[in-house]
């Protein structure tokens, strides 16, 4: 392996680059003006993106399998030695960078979205208070995210994990003069939270059980010196310590799976993200749509070599991926709100990424979740360009007739709508096709994974519908904005057309590098990732796909682009032919729609159980403080002493006394020479003398009876 | 030398050496009653003068025989002390500890009486020269070792306490006092004596080293026999009842409250001070030299005695509002910790109760110190609530009360603490672990107690009351008392070491 | 210098004791002057604590700095100090700490300034002399010490319930040290005994622990117990633990920064170097007592993080959540592996740095507005943003947020505590979500929001002398977050003596024979205990 450029070696300098925009902001920002705030913040993710195509590219040139890159700057937690599956390991975890297909994918996305939604958010956030507060916070999540794509370990990959989650709190409750806003920073926290303790405890099972949380020793320089997840896995196996579906990959896998559902909104922890959409719109498209939501989906594939060995677990996450994929969807098609709208469709996308892992597809997966980050971040900002030019109106029923006063931002959602509702030649089409094509052919070998193929052709269906229904909302039929807002409606400034452009650009073209399987050939994407994706070799059992022929395959896409048709057709009838109709179809179904209108009610449903619940314990534990332990422990013990006290008082008192009074007036009665003795108490307390002289003789008495008898 | 005067040097040398300082103080208590008539009512304070010589003289005395005792221990490690008139008295490491705390306390409570009489205008002749028998008295029931002789000890002592309790003529609290304790001490005695008698029937002997020789083999002979013997338990307990009167432990503590509250506050200091740890003297020289044997069959009587005096002082002296009845309960406790020293009865044990008795008299005297400051014209000053703001008042009186109070609840750096240790210490040796555990949680309510007085002093706002002043005597007498008190809590090993010499090590 | 170089613990021990003797000759109205006094020997104290620090040797897991002299010969009584990697660090902790709680009460306290203080520098010698002396009867005479000090600063400067919180605190932990007194004088005897009669026997505390582990298990356990509820309370578990709210609430800011910080760490450091190595040897019994100990700590996690969830007092609700911290600190402690150890030493000093810091962020509050309750604030960031910024960093170093101090103790307790147990870290991981909602919930209560009330509305930002105080904690929060080695360093060697002593099978237990099913294997192989879930 020829010694790596510049940009290899510097890898560690991408993540450095936002931080140092992020520190900058926090110290000297509020005194800084808007150009030198771009300047860093937006110049230091450029400089990010630059040194990641860098890097990428000469990691491309080299063959496949060495395209391996990892650095170890320093161990960072080295808690000492523990046991593990493979002996006493001294654990400790790096601060390293790996870069490896995978992560090239996922870097390139990161990086080059990322510089796209900050030169939108130059524009966008132009005239909001608290400009570098924002810039730093984005620039903190870049740096977070980074971290996370390029962390060569699991528990640096959680730092990232949380710091990203921290950035999410911050940036959605950034009006935090508005309580639903802090309120939804707060819920996004929670929820992500709790999956992380799951993923935490997932963290923790893989160092006990591996003795390590290095992915892999690949690209070291000397990888025999180090041990990785992988390799260990490998031996592992290799010696049958471990054979496929062993309970331990299972428990792994789905711990792991809890933070992942934590982080990228699966069910049941999904519910986070549509409230998320109080945040500023940009951040709704870096974070809550393109990047940090798929963190989930890329820890998982990272996790692969785990996953194949835990068939039970896959079928769990391909479940929860085609459930979550066409809840979601119903929910999307009833929202009013322009951003929920595309928050719900993010969570059912993301559903289909999930599927897709589920089925043994992750390379699918994995390329959906980069084309949707384009189209998605697309949506999203041409969403943000729609609410800007209205001043900040969301609500889709006072839109309608755009295109005719914002067409450059009518034609880029025109893209990523087809583009997501999956209509070839875009890049949704060749990504979901993937995804249903690859469950299908596991139908084959089993049957319940037809269902999930069922179940994701018709989500496609009801995505086509729901996007189109926005689409024809806001651009098309007849403007139902408010006369007076009608006046200044303008096209938003070139800092964010022009990024809109290009997403737009790369929401048609990323989807052909699948373009060969067209032809029946393996997807060159496919084979960029199988070195990050490929596991161990196990003789005892691997995920298999069927291979049909290319009839099938055809027969396939033509369904899904059916469906998408489908989808299509419906929302134009419904929202352009006949706007009344939709209407009605409400009023006919009025419990399905207060449903769905109401997400199925699952935030009440979780008050009542959880978050409630927990209120009432936690007050009556504050009350078992305060009376049982205080109350009757402490105190009470207190109380006891000081009853005590005032018995021994009393009875000195009023007994003693007592009976002073009463000998008191018999040797008075008797004669006078005795009184000048009645000063009190003597007689008593000579009389407690002699009780106190019996009992001491009586505590002996025993041995005077022994005596007694002794004598005759 | 001139011949008249041989025998007369030859008698001090011998006989009168072991009753020396005994002799020095009763001189010096005549000398003050003559004295005292040549004196104008405002020169009387020279008497606390010449009394404060009899005692400097007194324990030159005591110096003496330390020195002359060492002598012998070289020469004949087999005899446990200096005999004397027939062995009536001895001087051994035991009296002469023993003797030299009776001695400081008689100067310390000098030392704060000359103030307080004046306040009281009662300064009299008498009233010294009664302490000064009084120590007189103390010093043989450490020294004597003759049942007449520590009887007589004990009755000199406890006849001139029964007067002093009483000085304040115009004090109706003060008289009734008085009669109280004189008529219940008189009974009390009675009954001591009448186990001293049991004890002479039983072995035809007064002298306590023949009895306790006497008593062993008789115990070893007749519980060989698988009987008790009975006479013996009679003995012991009557002397101990007897005994537990004077040191106030339950359930004969009843006086000891209206005591100290009646009589004149040094003198409340000189009696819980003074008479108790003279009393303890006789118990230990009498319940190890003598019923040491039989040890086996006390050790529970006063282990129970100690327990209820533990728990009836401490619960008691949880609502006082009287800080001389407050201390008076309080000593109830601490004489419920010396005796479980007595139950564990061996060397660390022993120790442990001279260690205690050293360090109680210092830190209780102190206490009672600051309660003399209080007193002042038209203020009696014994109140809690006359604490208030003691420390804006005067800062130092406030901090040498809280050195007090943490000495006396046992909290380190204090002697307090070390004299508790060895108590404790001797119990977990001699496996009383339960004793132990809960002589050591009385600590708690205890510290309560004693820091409801330190908070009155420091976090109470300052009442109406005036500014203590504070006589040179009473400074020395504090500075004295509180030196001690740290000194023996910071580096106890002169104490320890002391403690041991009294056991003849 | 060769006071430095050969007492250089006896200096640390006394330099704030020099000062309070200083103060004595101070007149009472100079209230400035008592402050200047003050602040020199607090920075003084740190200062000469720095040498500990730098010229520790690292990677030693034996006692340096020793310092013997002769105190009670016939008692065998002795003046020994000395540290090793633990008590440096808790020593460390503690100078620095009390340097800060003394700097900031500089405008705090206004009344009786001497006496204020010379009681802070008396407590700053009995804290670090607990953490120093190598001798039980030392160790002990510095315990009791401390709580004279610690009861006035509670019950003169303390606030309204002063009165009452000062004598709950001193009784409790009276009740408790005790008891601990009968367990050291029984350890005590029982080496005295086995010596030649007349010889005294010693207090050493590695003399002793080492002849401890000869005892018989009976013995052992008294002994256990003996110690447990002194520590238990100090710390304090869960049912000891009422005293703490009312002593942290009512006790001046500095107070609790102390109380927090340092107090609550010597019923953890007793418990690591007393009460383990007394764990009967047998392992059945010995999983027993560890069970107790451990459900202890679990309960005292998650309760006192749903406690935290009720309070309206913001130092209570801080109070509270310090019950959920030590909680995961004793957690580590008995879960008797490496890893939890050290995690637990590293998060005694966490819990220092970020509940200290959280308590003189109340202190800020509280000179501002004279209130705790949380319904009083809210909006804060608005007018304070410096301020907000400093609080959001060190509440998300309390709830375990990667990159600060938190999350590595957490984690490296976890890490102990799993391989023991699953069970265990599953439940403790619950406090860690709890935690992060009664911080959260904290945060946006004060500082999100619109300003509700009037008062808050021109609070000002935080004061240079502030900074002073904060900054510190916060750097060292983000060291060791992101660079812990250092510290991992010198823990590794004496804790993995104390594993070695009391665990001494977890060296040999690692693999999973291939019989077994891994979970089990794993957990079981590498417990002390027979049969941990």
């Amino acid at each position: 392996m020829n010694a790596p450029g510049y940009f290899l070696t510097h890898l560690w300098l991408i993540p450095l680059f936002p931080l140092a925009g992020a520190v900058t902001m926090f110290f000297i920002g509020r005194h800084l003006p808007k150009s030198a705030v771009n300047f860093f913040c937006v110049g230091s993710v450029l400089l990010s993106f630059l040194h990641a195509l860098g890097a990428v590219l000469s990691l491309f040139v080299l063959p496949p399998n060495q395209r391996f890159y990892q650095q170890i700057l320093y161990q960072w937690v080295t808690p000492g030695p523990m046991p593990s599956a493979v002996g006493m390991v001294n654990f400790a975890a790096d601060w390293g960078h790996l870069l490896d297909p995978l992560s090239c994918v996922m870097v390139i996305v990161v990086t080059g979205v990322g510089f796209l939604i900050h030169i939108y958010s130059m524009g966008y956030m132009a005239h909001e208070g608290g400009y570098y507060r924002f810039f730093g916070y984005m620039n903190l999540f870049m740096f977070s995210m980074l971290t996370l794509v390029l962390a060569n370990n699991l528990v640096l990959l959680f730092v990232g994990w949380e710091g990203v989650g921290l950035c999410s709190y911050l940036l959605i409750g950034f009006y935090f003069l508005k309580k639903s806003a802090s309120d939804a920073g707060k819920k996004a926290f929670m929820v992500n939270r709790i999956g992380d303790a799951g993923f935490l405890l997932g963290i923790l099972l893989v160092s006990a059980t591996f003795g390590t949380v290095r992915f892999t020793a690949n690209g070291l320089a000397n990888p025999a010196a180090f041990n990785g997840i992988v390799e260990t896995l490998g031996r592992l196996v290799m010696q049958h310590q471990l054979n496929y579906g062993a309970p331990l990959f299972t428990t792994i896998a789905l711990l792991l799976f809890v933070g992942a559902a934590g982080k990228s909104a699966q069910i049941p922890l999904y519910v986070w993200l549509p409230d998320a959409m109080e945040g500023p719109t940009p951040v709704s498209a870096l974070i809550h749509a393109a990047t940090m939501v798929t963190a989930g989906v890329y820890m998982v594939a990272r996790m692969s070599a785990i996953y194949q060995l835990a068939p039970l677990a896959m079928d769990v996450v391909a479940i929860v991926g085609a459930a979550t994929a066409i809840f979601a969807a119903t929910m999307a098609v009833v929202q009013t709100d322009i951003k929920k709208v595309l928050a719900y469709s993010t969570v059912s996308q993301l559903g289909y990424m999930f599927l897709a892992l589920g089925v043994g597809a992750f390379a699918a997966g994995i390329f959906h979740l980069m084309t949707h980050a384009f189209f998605k971040a697309l949506l999203f900002l041409g969403a943000g360009s729609v609410i800007h030019s209205l001043g900040g109106e969301q609500d889709v029923r006072k839109m309608g007739a755009l295109r005719y006063t914002i067409p450059a931002t009518w034609i880029t959602f025109w893209i990523g709508t087809v583009a997501i509702a999956g209509i070839p030649p875009f890049s949704g089409f060749f990504s979901k096709d993937e995804i249903l094509g690859h469950a299908f052919n596991r139908a084959a070998m089993l049957d319940r994974y037809l269902f999930l193929w069922a179940v994701g052709l018709i989500t496609a269906g009801l995505t086509a519908l729901y996007m189109f229904r926005l689409l024809f909302e806001i651009f098309h039929g007849m403007s139902r904005i408010p006369v007076e807002a009608e006046g200044h409606i303008h096209e938003s400034p070139k800092t964010m057309t022009v990024p809109l452009a290009i997403l737009a650009f790369f929401s048609i073209v990323s989807g052909w590098l699948a373009l060969p399987v067209l032809w029946g050939e393996e997807s060159p994407f496919e084979r960029f990732l199988e070195p990050s994706l490929h596991g161990v070799e196990t003789d005892t059992g691997k995920i298999f796909f069927a291979h049909h022929g290319m009839l099938v395959e055809l027969a396939l896409m033509a369904a899904s682009i059916a469906f998408a048709l489908l989808g299509l057709w419906l929302a134009r009838k419904l929202y352009v032919e006949n706007p009344k109709l939709h209407a009605r179809l409400a009023a006919s179904w009025p419990r399905l729609h207060r449903l769905l209108l109401h997400k199925y009610y699952v935030d009440e449903i979780y008050d009542a159980l959880f978050v409630n619940r927990v209120k009432d314990l936690s007050t009556a534990l504050g009350l078992f403080d305060s009376k049982v332990i205080d109350g009757l422990g402490v105190d009470g013990s207190g109380w006891l002493t000081r009853a005590f006290s005032r018995i021994s008082m009393w009875w000195d008192k009023w007994v003693v006394d007592g009976l002073v009074n009463l000998l008191g007036w018999v040797p008075k009665s008797l004669s006078m020479p005795v009184r000048m003795f009645q000063t009190g108490v003597f007689s008593t307390y000579a009389v407690f003398i002699l009780i106190g002289l019996a009992v001491l003789l009586g505590y002996y008495g025993r041995h005077v009876q022994t005596f007694v008898r002794s004598l005759h | 030398m001139h011949p008249l005067l041989d025998p007369l040097s030859s008698y001090l040398n011998g006989d009168g050496l072991t009753v020396m300082p005994e002799m020095e103080l009763l001189l010096f208590a005549l000398g003050i009653l003559i004295f005292d008539f040549l004196l104008e009512r405002k020169e009387k304070w020279m008497n606390a003068s010449l009394a404060f010589f009899g005692v400097a003289a007194s324990s030159v005395g005591l110096f003496r025989q330390a020195v002359r005792f060492n002598a012998q221990r070289e020469g004949r490690p087999d005899l446990p002390g200096l005999f004397g008139f027939q062995s009536a008295v001895v001087v051994d490491g035991f009296s002469l500890v023993f003797a030299s705390i009776f001695l400081a306390a008689t100067g310390l409570v000098i030392l704060l009486a000359v103030r307080y009489l004046e306040i009281e205008r009662e300064q009299e002749g008498e009233f010294y020269a009664l302490m000064l028998l009084a120590c007189s008295g103390m010093m043989f029931m450490a020294s004597g070792s003759d049942l007449i002789v520590l009887f007589l000890g004990l009755e000199t002592m406890t006849l001139s306490l029964y007067v002093l309790t009483g000085y304040l003529r115009r004090e109706k609290r003060s008289n009734e006092a008085a009669l109280k304790y004189m008529l219940l001490g008189g009974f009390s005695t009675g009954i001591l004596a009448y186990g001293f008698s049991i004890l002479y029937g039983l072995t035809g002997s007064t002298n306590i080293w023949e009895i306790g020789n006497i008593l062993d083999r008789r115990f070893q002979f007749v519980t060989s026999r698988g009987m008790n013997d009975w006479l013996v338990i009679l003995a012991f307990v009557t002397v101990a009842a007897g005994l537990f009167f004077k040191v106030a432990a339950v359930p004969f503590h009843q006086w000891a409250p209206d005591v100290y509250e009646g009589a004149p506050t040094p003198i409340a200091a000189y009696v819980s001070v003074g008479s108790k740890t003279a009393s303890f003297a006789l118990l230990v020289r009498l319940f190890i030299w003598v019923f040491g044997g039989s040890q086996p069959m006390w050790q529970y009587m006063i282990g129970g005695v100690a327990i209820a005096s533990l728990t009836w002082g401490n619960l008691a002296a949880l609502t006082q509002s009287n800080i001389k009845r407050l201390l008076a309960y309080s000593s109830i406790s601490h004489v419920g910790y010396i005796l479980l020293g007595l139950v564990a009865a061996n060397e660390t044990g022993v120790a442990g109760i001279l260690y205690y008795l050293v360090a109680y008299a210092f830190m209780t005297i102190g206490a009672f110190a600051i309660v003399v400051l209080l007193r002042q014209r038209g203020l009696i000053g014994d109140e809690i609530d006359d604490l208030d703001g003691l420390y804006q008042r005067s800062p130092a009186a406030a901090v040498l009360l809280l050195i007090f109070m943490l000495s006396l609840a046992g909290i380190p750096p204090t002697a307090g603490f070390m004299g508790k240790y060895f108590i404790f210490l001797s119990l977990i040796e001699t496996h009383h672990t339960v004793l132990a555990v809960f002589a050591a949680l009385y600590i708690v309510p205890a510290l309560y107690y004693y820091f409801r007085i330190v908070v009155h002093a420091w976090l109470q706002k300052p009442g109406e009351a005036p500014m203590p002043q504070m006589s040179n005597a009473q400074a020395v007498a504090l500075g004295i008392t509180v030196f001690v008190t740290l000194a023996a809590g910071l580096y106890p090993e002169p104490f320890t070491r002391l403690a041991h010499y009294a056991l003849g090590q | 210098m060769a006071l430095f170089s050969h007492h250089l613990l006896g200096v640390i021990l006394f330099t704030p004791l020099l000062g309070a003797v200083v103060m004595l000759f101070v007149p009472r109205e100079a209230t400035t002057v008592h402050r200047l006094v003050g602040n020199l020997f607090g920075v003084l104290g740190f200062l000469v604590s720095l040498p500990l620090m730098l010229h520790f040797p690292t990677g030693s897991g034996a006692y340096e700095f020793r310092e013997v002299a002769d105190w009670i010969p016939s008692i065998g009584a002795k003046y020994s100090l000395g540290v090793d990697g633990i008590s440096m660090l808790l020593v460390m902790l503690t100078t620095l700490l009390g340097m800060l709680a003394i700097t900031s009460s500089w405008g705090a306290i206004q009344q009786r300034t001497k006496e204020y203080y010379i009681l802070m520098l008396l407590l700053q010698t009995g804290m670090i002399g607990v953490f120093v002396s190598l001798d039980f009867f030392l160790f002990y005479v510095f315990w009791e010490v401390m709580l004279v000090p610690m009861y006035f600063l509670i019950g003169v400067w303390g606030s309204d319930r002063r009165l009452y919180a000062a004598i709950k605190f001193f009784l409790y932990t009276l009740a408790g040290s005790v008891i601990m007194l009968l367990a050291i004088l029984a350890l005590y005897f029982n080496y005295a005994k086995t010596l030649a009669p007349h010889i005294p026997g010693t207090f050493d505390i590695p003399t002793l622990l080492a002849a401890a582990q000869g005892f018989p298990d009976s013995l052992k356990i008294w002994l256990f117990w003996g110690f447990f509820f002194a520590f238990a309370i100090k710390v304090p578990m869960f049912p000891f633990h009422t005293w703490l709210p009312d002593a942290h609430t009512e006790a001046p800011t500095a107070g609790s920064v102390i109380l927090a910080g340092v107090l609550l760490k010597m019923g953890t450091y007793g418990f690591l170097r007393f009460s383990l190595p007394l764990l009967p040897s047998d392992p059945a019994l010995r999983g027993k007592i560890v069970h107790i100990l451990i459900a202890l700590s679990l309960i005292g996690i998650i309760y006192g993080a749903v406690v935290c969830l009720m309070q309206k007092d913001m130092k209570r609700l801080i109070a509270y959540s310090s019950v959920s911290h030590l909680g995961f600190c004793t957690l580590g402690i008995f879960a008797l592996t490496p890893n939890g150890l050290s995690g637990s030493v590293l998060q005694q000093i966490n819990h220092g740095i970020s509940t200290g810091a959280l308590f003189l962020i109340v202190g800020v509050l509280y000179e501002r507005r004279h209130t705790r309750l949380i319904s009083e604030f809210g909006g804060l960031a608005t007018p304070m943003p410096n301020f907000a910024a400093i609080y959001l960093i060190i509440s998300l170093s309390s709830l375990g947020m990667p990159l600060l101090n938190g999350f590595i103790g957490e984690f490296t307790i976890l890490q102990g505590a799993f391989v023991v147990s699953k069970a265990w870290a599953a439940w403790a991981s619950l406090g860690i979500v709890l935690g992060a909602a009664y911080l959260l919930w904290l945060y946006q209560r004060t500082m999100f929001g619109p300003i509700t009330h009037a008062a808050n509305q021109g609070l000002p930002d935080l004061s240079p002398r502030e900074y002073v105080v904060l900054v510190p904690l916060v750097v060292l929060a983000f060291w060791i977050g992101i660079y812990p080695k250092p510290f991992f360093d010198y823990i590794e060697k004496p804790v993995q003596r104390i594993v070695r002593q009391v665990n001494p099978t977890f060296y040999q237990s690692a693999g999973l024979p291939s019989s077994t099913s891994p979970i089990t294997a794993t957990s079981s192989t590498a417990s002390p205990i027979s049969g941990a879930k």
